[in-house]
């Protein structure tokens, strides 16, 4: 298994395909595995050279007991591109994978050459999104009550508070959530629920409303058509200057599960259309 | 290795390799309709890196990002091993 040392810690990473460099970064709670399951890593691979690889606390990685906000993680991203010699990239990030990745752009635009934002929701914008709207956290109540885990519908997606119930399960309810998730899932969800996860995973820590606005790269804010963050979606494409939305048809939350050949189709498209203009401006003498 | 191992052969390799590099204390029990996620117990995720200490084995490269593509547009997302041993068996086959 490919692992890389960066920050201070041990990644587990996957690589495929020749080219310009994408680095692609799962979502809390998720793997790289993701990557695989919605067929992006064969066909960014067909152009590019795609780096995914996971979190600090999720799939093979270390599992450090602190640090996990947006900042840390975007740190991660570019001690992982350190480490392999990527010295620019675009970079494509699912859900808090798209924070860590405009996180990333921020603090070193010069290492980041475009970026897609899957269905990101940035701690500074939460005050847009009604979040009664968000289906996904009321389905992930549901498994998690049939798990016997019960979390209240007053804290929407709240990971503290899921990481809380979690670790305090005991005997029967204990064994019923094991069985849901698997015993591997159960060990790594265990291990991510001791940290400082939840927490910090809700943090702006830096990431304002300003300082997103200030994304000068080209950006493709790829949303579900039924995505909760639909209003986010709208605010990066007003307020970024060089942002394109586009809908991923029949997604809410989940594209890369929900409609896996649309989402990788516009990822695909846009990388593709990234790599034509650069070239073009290359034989203009301009970048 | 001398000609291509048989689909018995290769079951006894996934196997060990479960057993091995993914810590499954229960593979020799392994059979064809065991399931992937639903009986080992698995996740996605083990299976990416089962694939690659399956090409590790063989020394050579199998197109396991198909398998997993296809894995990922299946309802229940899991794989029963017999399919796995057909997968490898075809492509170590395959020239």
């Amino acid at each position: 298994m490919p692992r890389i040392a960066a920050n201070n810690l041990s990644f587990h990473y996957q690589q495929a395909g020749a080219g310009p460099d994408v680095v692609l970064i799962h979502g809390l709670t998720g793997d790289l595995s993701i990557w695989f399951l919605c067929q992006a890593m064969g066909v960014i691979g067909r152009a590019h050279r795609a780096t995914a690889y996971d979190l600090r606390g999720h799939g093979y990685s270390d599992t450090p007991p602190s640090n996990y906000t947006s900042a840390d993680q975007a740190a991660d991203a570019l001690a992982i591109m350190d480490a392999l010699g990527i010295e620019r990239a675009t970079l494509v990030g699912h859900s808090f994978g798209g924070v860590v990745a405009m996180h990333a752009a921020l603090i070193a635009p010069e290492r980041v050459t475009a970026l897609v934002l899957s269905d990101p929701s940035f701690a500074a914008l939460r005050h847009l999104e009604d979040l009664n709207r968000w289906g996904h956290w009321e389905n992930f109540r549901q498994e998690a009550a049939d798990a016997g885990v019960e979390l209240s519908g007053e804290h929407w997606y709240d990971l503290t508070r899921f990481f809380g119930q979690v670790n305090h399960l005991d005997g029967e309810r204990l064994l019923r959530f094991r069985q849901a998730v698997g015993l591997p899932g159960f060990n790594r969800l265990i291990k991510l629920a001791r940290t400082t996860c939840g927490d910090d995973a809700k943090a702006e820590s830096g990431l304002t409303a300003e300082r997103i606005g200030e994304i000068e790269q080209p950006v493709l804010a790829l949303f579900g058509e039924f995505s909760p963050f639909l209003a986010t979606a709208d605010y990066l494409t007003e307020h970024l200057p060089r942002c394109v939305q586009r809908r991923v048809p029949g997604a809410k939350h989940r594209a890369p599960e929900e409609n896996a050949a649309a989402f990788v189709a516009l990822v695909d498209e846009f990388l593709m259309e990234q790599r034509a203009g650069r070239v073009l401006a290359s034989v203009r003498g301009t970048e | 290795m001398t000609g291509s191992p048989t689909k018995s052969q290769i079951l006894k390799d996934v196997a060990s390799v479960l057993e091995n590099r993914l810590g499954v204390v229960s593979a020799a029990d392994l059979e064809r309709e065991t399931r992937f996620f639903a009986d080992l117990g698995l996740a996605s995720i083990d299976a990416v890196v089962l694939g690659e200490a399956v090409q590790d084995h063989y020394q050579r490269p199998l197109p396991f990002n198909l398998l997993m593509a296809e894995i990922g547009g299946r309802a229940d997302r899991d794989l029963a091993i017999g399919e796995l041993v057909d997968f490898i068996e075809h492509h170590l086959n395959t020239v």
